[in-house]
């Protein structure tokens, strides 16, 4: 805490107790206490630091008159000071503590009712919490009542805040290496487990314990059934405690809690309400998840809980049940079984295909499934959920699974069928359920993502032409959406990329591909024409793949034709009035030349054209992401070709580009400059002493707004036969400096920053090489640049003070040493102040503290001129 | 209340309505379909069709070979080609007094009805429906008469000859009612019979009914009508459309509380959803001319047309297809086009309101100013210097049998590069390519129909709430190729009256009801009655007046100043008797008890009765019945007592 801000604090408490309706705004307290307790962690104690803290709490606590989001603000910053033992006798003397933790004061004051208050009295006992001797002051206080009715307060913040805390005070009472009735635990144990603070007496402090908790247990089981559909919230509030409870407890408070409400829970489990099936397998879930350590069997009575949540419910709420289990990812073979059986079963029904034959416990479902499956509303969310869990089922162990993977792609695909009128229902028992499913856009998405899911499971590569017949039967079918063809189009992605052997694609279903996909980028949907565009550039993206005569071969080139299908079809896409599909194209089309750059071919006319199509992108879009795209089309040409240099066309573009980039209007262009500059820098100096690459650098640092490359680049550098010197000289001329310094002064931040951090590790290579070359830097023309009297020019200008002494000579250009430069500009501070957020100064705890004081005199003004009754109209 | 069913294909109606005393013809249709069993009419000579080889059956016997010529495995009709007409022997046509026509597709078949047949009614239409309407009969005529075929073929249709023919010749039904195409003098004087009414507007027919056109969305003017009488409605549901296309948006509420809607005109591709297919038109259109090919799309000179040329007008950028000229070849393409943009009144809202920016409302013009979009009569003239590929021709007629297209058709049929794309729904894009195998060009199939599918009608109806419905048979079950769909038809409760082809319905509700007029000097003169509060009753002497099925009531007049004259005249003279009053209320029993043995009447024996009680007078031996709607008394040889007791029972009834 700086010493002007200790300075401020008396008066802005006193501001803060007058009154709190002049704070600047709502969130100032907040703001204010979030800086008390980052102070308090740093080890410091607040009311030694601020003695004036403990005046405010007492005249706030004890005031008639005080705001009650100043009293709440007074509860927490309380609790924050009692959190430490000296802080907690300190405010006991002053006897604050008992008044500002006393319920029935604010009641009598009649603030109680509002829950600002409220949600300050848990947080400030909550935070208080610490050390034993909050605790017996809580136990003392017989805060333990109220704070269970908080429980079910009628806010919701309050009551989650509530629970939050009797979870806290449970845990407390009963910390996790405890057992609950060993009154010979050890120091470590009976203390805290929190602060590790030694408990001073500690059969008194169990006993507090043990009735705490006896009474927690007891609450939790007298308010868990409902009495009344009405009660359901309280109940729902009650299980989500209790799976809270769960999820921390130790193994002997989990029994201690079972057996006190094991028998509710087997009363509410068999009570069939569905708003309860959630919350109650969180119970469960919670339960075993915490089965651990040297209990590795859960607990029978959750055992039999969710057999019953498994077997007696509605089916929704089966679904539902046996979802939450499967997630759990809980190695109990029969329940897994189980579950897995229940989610086919809506699939089973639907395709009539027999998933789950010989399956009776399930099958005892499937009349009640059957009726619920004709209503349209459900039907959709449960076959969507039982898509979303049906590729888990296919990874599960081969004699635990009820069926083999092929067969469930078998059945998503018969559903995908029916889904868009390609099929007929087998069974005529299933028109009405048909009827729910034909045309459903949610459905078919949920099965594409399944489908494309299943790529990934064992055992289904022998479905991949079924799978392909159909994806193609959806990208050709007219009514598809463009989410549904997006979606088809991702899934043919995986499953092509999985399977490393192709040689099952018939020519017939490779040529309906090349029909669908030529039709499609002419479509009149733009996302469509975008998601086409995109599946030719991850296509092309693709490793390669095995041919049916054993060879190795392109995947793109094996079910495409390659580029000479995809190239011309992009070219095209390059002239799309929508933004988004251009920059799609232009992406996908450094995808699919990326391989001959690889290899290090020689431009043909094609990319010649290409690249001259893509420098009037460049300069001429008006939309930033096909600009954008036209920079990382450049920077993946740039990595990955292995001599860029022995590369006119490239090395030519590049100039261009970087001219043109650093000139742009958008950020994100610019910054996407930097890094082909970036690349070039490395691309000439890796290997020169001094100069360090820049994730080595700055590792970690991108801006969080900034599109982030995709790959990492990999630099091809040439034998260092070249001087630093030389090599600059090309930079310079490659237009490099200028990108630099007009980043530097850019008026986006990460522009500057980025163009700054380059810049340094230029001065580093510079001064930094080693002199035995020739005293190049001050004489070698190469190393100089011209400076223009305009934009950043100029400010660089008035940075080195140089209009004196231009005066006299010709005032557009100056040319000046790059050493000189990099030297005199003091990057140094200029990134120190870069690296700062924009608003740092604004968000500083003295600012903050200003800012109260300021908005408080404003206020008092204001009174003062009310007081006058000097009332000013305005109009 | 009949309804008379003379063609049995559901989007082209032709029913005949008779509602108290009028018979009414919604619609006529004609059915193009037969003429798919004809040869192309080519408009130069094609040495591929003149060389077809004749149809020669296996056993020899007959000698059609003229007439009938063979391609790819398909005969056909050498001749020109023949319509099937609405049924004409089911009723007089000359009895109709008037027709309804509910879009320009539904009148193809006018002059075969107004013309030669005694008729001698009044048409109405909208203005769009009678302009579009002749452009397109304009246009068909043109078709026939400018390639003139000098063969009349009738030799197969004979019956016994034609049950040897192949497929599906033989089993083409009623071949003798084939008419060939009228002429350009049947056409004027059947659409100079036709009255112009706008939307909601209230045409009386001879006072019986009045009908009324209301938008239906599916086509410039087109419309569906309401028939009703004053206390009964009938619904007429043509063509109609809930997709926002350019005509005005159908107007729903109107159809309600009808006790009759006579549904036809849903859409014959209920599993082709018009947007994804103008999607497919689109794509597949710039795949073709990408890849350096010419497209054909056969269809009518109006209607989906409009709405394909503004898709292709946003689409044309996107595509890049903005050098790619486009064709339209019609008789009456200039018209079309021009028509379309005057009739603002027609069109949707928005349409409308670019009228006043002032722009034309479709977009068409600006293709064509840009020369994007060129039109021409025929392909004589100045098209065949202006004709650049690879290009877009929109042209007729859908059939393949006549027309352009058939020129087209044997131009680029044999390149792979081309593509032909079939949006109009009415016909089976395979058997319009039958005579043109073996055929290279690529085809698209992408049907364009929007009118109501199943799922809207079913909407509709749940709506509009009528009482019976009436409709094709055909959608009283699913498609035949597609016997699952069970949601690709009509599930109504009560389930719907199905018709076909020479149906007689009789349409199941009866007149219960009829509105009189009173004039006012009558009507005051009344003397209302209440018999309980708010119902008030009185006796009408007058003179009924029916005239153009309008009934008034009038007062009678008085008797002229009776010269004294001849005696024997007088008895005729007579004022007329004044009708017995009116009694109501009922005789209450106690009371009535008490007053017979005020009179002496003592010996009662009353029994309970279903309908009231029986009073047994048993020393009179006479019975009194006092039932609910009556009260007898059964008194033999003693008139002196039945008086008595009628003036007894009387004082306890109301007189009016």
């Amino acid at each position: 805490m700086d010493e002007e801000c200790v300075s401020l604090l008396p008066r802005v408490c006193d501001v803060l107790a007058a009154s709190g309706s002049s704070l600047p705004d709502d969130t100032s307290l907040e703001k204010l206490l979030d800086w008390f307790s980052a102070v308090t962690k740093s080890g410091v104690s607040l009311l030694e630091v601020s003695p004036c803290l403990l005046g405010f709490i007492s005249s706030v606590v004890s005031s008639r008159a005080s705001e009650s989001s100043i009293i709440s603000f007074a509860l927490k910053l309380i609790g924050l000071v009692a959190a430490a033992e000296d802080g907690f006798r300190a405010l006991q003397e002053t006897s604050v503590l008992d008044l500002a933790f006393d319920p029935q004061h604010w009641r009598e004051e009649g603030l109680w009712e509002d829950p600002c208050i409220r949600i300050g009295w848990i947080h400030g006992f909550s935070t208080m919490l610490q050390h034993r001797q909050a605790f017996s002051f809580f136990v003392r206080a017989d805060s333990i009542k109220p704070l269970l009715q908080l429980q079910t307060d009628t806010s919701l913040f309050v009551a989650s805040a509530a629970s939050q805390m009797l979870t806290q005070v449970l845990m407390f009472c009963h910390p996790l290496s405890s057992g609950f009735n060993e009154t010979e635990v050890d120091n470590k144990s009976s203390s805290s487990s929190i602060t590790g603070l030694k408990c001073p007496n500690a059969t008194e402090s169990d006993h507090e314990s043990a009735a705490v908790v006896t009474e927690i247990l007891e609450f939790l089981k007298r308010r868990m059934l409902p009495k009344e559909p009405s009660q359901l919230h309280q109940s729902q509030q009650i299980l989500k405690l209790l799976a809270s409870i769960l999820s921390q407890a130790g193994p002997s408070l989990q029994n201690k809690l079972l057996l006190t409400v094991g028998e509710s829970l087997e009363e509410l489990v068999a009570s069939n309400y569905s708003q309860l099936t959630r919350p109650l397998m969180d119970v469960i879930l919670a339960g075993y998840s915490s089965v651990g350590g040297d209990v590795k069997v859960p607990d029978p009575i959750l055992s039999r809980l969710l057999s019953v949540m498994l077997n007696q419910r509605e089916p929704p709420d089966l679904i539902h049940a046996a979802a939450a289990f499967l997630c759990s990812g809980h190695d109990n073979r029969i329940h897994m079984e189980q579950s897995a059986g229940i989610l086919l079963l809506p699939v089973d029904i639907i395709t009539s295909l027999t998933l789950l034959e010989g399956n009776f416990t399930v099958k005892e479902h499937q009349l009640s499934m059957m009726e619920q499956l004709k209503n349209k509303t459900s039907c959709v969310s449960m076959i969507c959920i039982s898509l979303k869990y049906i590729p888990k089922i296919t990874l599960m162990a081969p004699d635990c699974r009820p069926c083999p993977p092929a067969s469930v792609v078998g059945a998503v695909l018969s559903l995908l069928r029916l889904c868009s009128g390609l099929s007929p229902p087998s069974v005529a028992g299933c028109v009405t359920v048909f009827r729910n499913v034909t045309g459903s856009g949610k459905v078919q998405k949920c099965a594409l993502e399944a489908l494309s899911a299943l790529s990934s499971s064992p055992e289904v590569k022998v479905m991949l032409v079924e799978v392909f017949t159909l994806l193609i039967e959806y990208l050709n079918h007219p009514d598809s959406d463009p989410t549904v063809l997006q979606k088809s189009y991702q899934a043919l992605l995986k499953w092509i990329g999985v399977c490393s052997n192709l040689s099952s694609i018939t020519n017939q279903l490779k040529q309906d591909l090349t029909q669908v996909v030529r039709k499609r980028v002419c479509d009149m949907r733009w996302e469509v024409r975008d998601s086409t565009v995109e599946f030719l550039g991850h296509l092309a993206g693709l490793p390669a793949c095995s041919t049916e005569d054993g060879g190795v071969c392109d995947i793109s080139q094996y079910v495409l034709g390659g580029c000479c299908f995809t190239t011309p079809l992009l070219m095209e896409a390059l002239h799309d009035p929508e933004s988004y599909v251009r920059a799609s194209a232009i992406s996908a089309l450094a995808q699919a030349m990326r391989n001959s750059w690889r290899q290090g071919a020689v431009p043909t006319k094609e990319q010649a054209e290409i690249v001259t199509q893509l420098l009037e992108i460049l300069s001429q879009d008006t939309e930033g992401f096909a600009r954008r795209a036209v920079l990382q089309f450049f920077i993946t040409w740039f990595s990955s070709y292995p001599s860029c240099t022995s590369s006119p066309l490239l090395m030519q573009s590049v100039r261009s580009v970087l001219l043109q980039g650093c000139a742009d209007l958008d950020w994100e262009v610019k910054v996407h400059t930097l890094d082909l500059a970036e690349l070039l820098m490395d691309q000439a100096f890796l290997g020169q002493h001094g100069y360090t690459k820049g994730l080595e650098s700055h590792p970690a640092q991108p801006h969080p707004y900034a599109v982030t490359a995709k790959q990492a680049y990999t630099l091809h550098t040439h034998s260092g036969t070249h001087t630093l010197s030389s090599d600059l000289d090309g930079l310079v001329k490659q237009g490099l400096l200028s990108v630099l310094l007009s980043g530097l002064f850019d008026c986006d931040r990460p522009v500057g920053l980025k163009a700054c951090r380059l810049l340094i590790r230029l001065k580093d290579a510079l001064l930094l090489r080693p002199q035995d070359t020739t005293d190049a830097g001050k004489t070698d023309p190469g190393l100089n640049c011209e400076l223009l009297s305009q934009g950043w020019a100029h400010e660089i200008r008035n940075v080195l003070g140089m209009e004196d002494r231009t005066s006299g000579t010709d005032a557009h250009t100056v040319t000046i040493n790059v050493c000189d430069l990099v030297k005199c500009l003091d990057l140094e501070e200029r990134l120190d102040v870069l690296t700062r957020s924009s608003d740092h100064f604004y968000n500083s705890p003295r600012s903050l503290l200003q800012d109260i004081l300021t908005a408080g005199s404003a206020h008092a003004q204001q009174d003062s001129q009310l007081k006058e009754e000097v009332i000013v109209d305005c109009y | 209340m009949k309804l008379y069913c003379l063609s049995g294909h559901p989007t082209l109606p032709c029913n005949v309505l008779k509602f108290k005393s009028t018979t009414i013809m919604l619609d006529c249709g004609l059915d193009t379909t037969s003429v798919l069993n004809f040869l192309p009419l080519p408009l130069v000579h094609s040495p591929r069709l003149s060389k077809l080889p004749g149809w020669i059956p296996k056993d020899g016997t007959m000698n059609l070979e003229k007439e009938l010529k063979e391609c790819a495995g398909r005969v056909f009709v050498d001749s020109q080609p023949e319509f099937c007409l609405p049924e004409r022997e089911l009723l007089d046509l000359s009895t109709i007094d008037v027709i309804l026509i509910s879009n320009y597709h539904c009148m193809m078949a006018l002059p075969y009805i107004t013309e030669h047949t005694g008729f001698t009614g009044t048409v109405y239409a909208t203005e769009p429906t009678l302009q579009i309407g002749r452009l397109l009969m304009e246009e068909l005529v043109n078709f026939m008469e400018r390639v003139p075929k000098a063969q009349s073929a009738t030799s197969w249709k004979n019956k016994d000859m034609q049950r040897m023919l192949p497929g599906p010749l033989k089993d083409a039904v009623d071949v003798w009612t084939w008419k060939r195409c009228y002429g350009m003098q049947e056409v004027n004087s059947a659409l100079s019979r036709v009255q112009l009414v706008g939307y909601s507007q209230k045409v009386e027919l001879f006072g019986a009914v009045q009908v009324s056109p209301l938008s239906s969305g599916y086509s410039l003017g087109s419309s569906n009508w309401i028939i009703q009488s004053h206390h009964e409605k009938v619904a007429y549901v043509s063509g109609s459309s809930l997709l926002t296309t350019h005509p005005q948006p159908m107007d729903q509420s109107s159809l309600k509380n009808s006790d009759v809607l006579i549904l036809t005109g849903l859409t014959q591709m209920p599993t082709a959803n018009p947007d994804g297919m103008l999607g497919e038109f689109c794509s597949n259109l710039a795949m073709t001319i990408r890849a350096g090919g010419n497209v054909l799309v056969p269809c009518y000179s109006s209607g989906v047309i409009y709405d394909l040329l503004e898709c292709l007008y946003q689409f044309i950028d996107s595509a890049n297809l903005g050098t790619t000229p486009f064709y339209f070849i019609s008789p009456v393409a200039n018209s079309s086009l021009e028509f379309s943009q005057i009739f603002a009144e027609w069109l949707c809202h928005n349409k409308q309101s670019k009228v006043y920016l002032p722009e034309p409302p479709f977009p068409h013009a600006e293709l064509i100013q840009t020369n994007k979009l060129k039109h021409y009569p025929s392909i004589h003239g100045d098209f065949s210097s202006d004709f650049r590929q690879p290009c877009v021709v929109f042209t007729g007629h859908p059939s393949l049998r006549f027309g352009d297209v058939v020129h087209f058709m044997e131009l680029w049929g044999k390149s792979g590069l081309n593509t032909i794309i079939f949006t109009e729904p009415d016909f089976s894009y395979l058997d319009a390519l039958a005579p043109y195998q073996p055929l290279a060009m690529k085809c698209v199939y992408c049907p364009i129909d929007t009118r109501l599918n199943f799922h809207q009608v079913a909407k509709l109806l749940k709506e509009v709430q009528p009482l019976h419905v009436v409709c094709p048979e055909q959608y009283t079950q699913p498609p035949m190729t597609q016997s699952h769909r069970s949601d690709l038809m009509l599930e109504l409760q009560p389930p719907p009256m199905p018709y076909r082809r020479c149906s007689v319905l009789n349409l199941p509700f009866r007149r219960r009801y009829e509105r009189v007029y009173i004039l006012p000097e009558l009507a005051q003169s009344l003397v209302p009655t209440e018999v309980k509060p708010g119902v008030s009753i009185a006796t009408v002497s007058a003179v009924l007046h029916s005239k153009d099925n309008k009934h008034t009531l009038q007062s009678v007049p008085k008797p002229p100043p009776v010269p004294p004259t001849k005696k024997r005249k007088r008895v005729m003279e007579e004022p007329p008797v004044a009708p017995k009053p009116l009694l109501s209320g009922a005789v209450p029993l106690e009371a009535f008890l008490a007053t017979l043995q005020k009179h002496g009447i003592t010996e009662v024996k009353v029994e309970e009765t279903a309908d009231g009680h029986i009073l047994h007078l048993q020393a009179e031996d006479t019975l009194i019945q006092l039932e609910e709607d009556g009260t007898h008394i059964v008194c033999d040889n003693n008139e002196p007592l039945r008086t008595t007791l009628r003036d007894l029972v009387l004082r306890f009834l109301q007189k009016l």
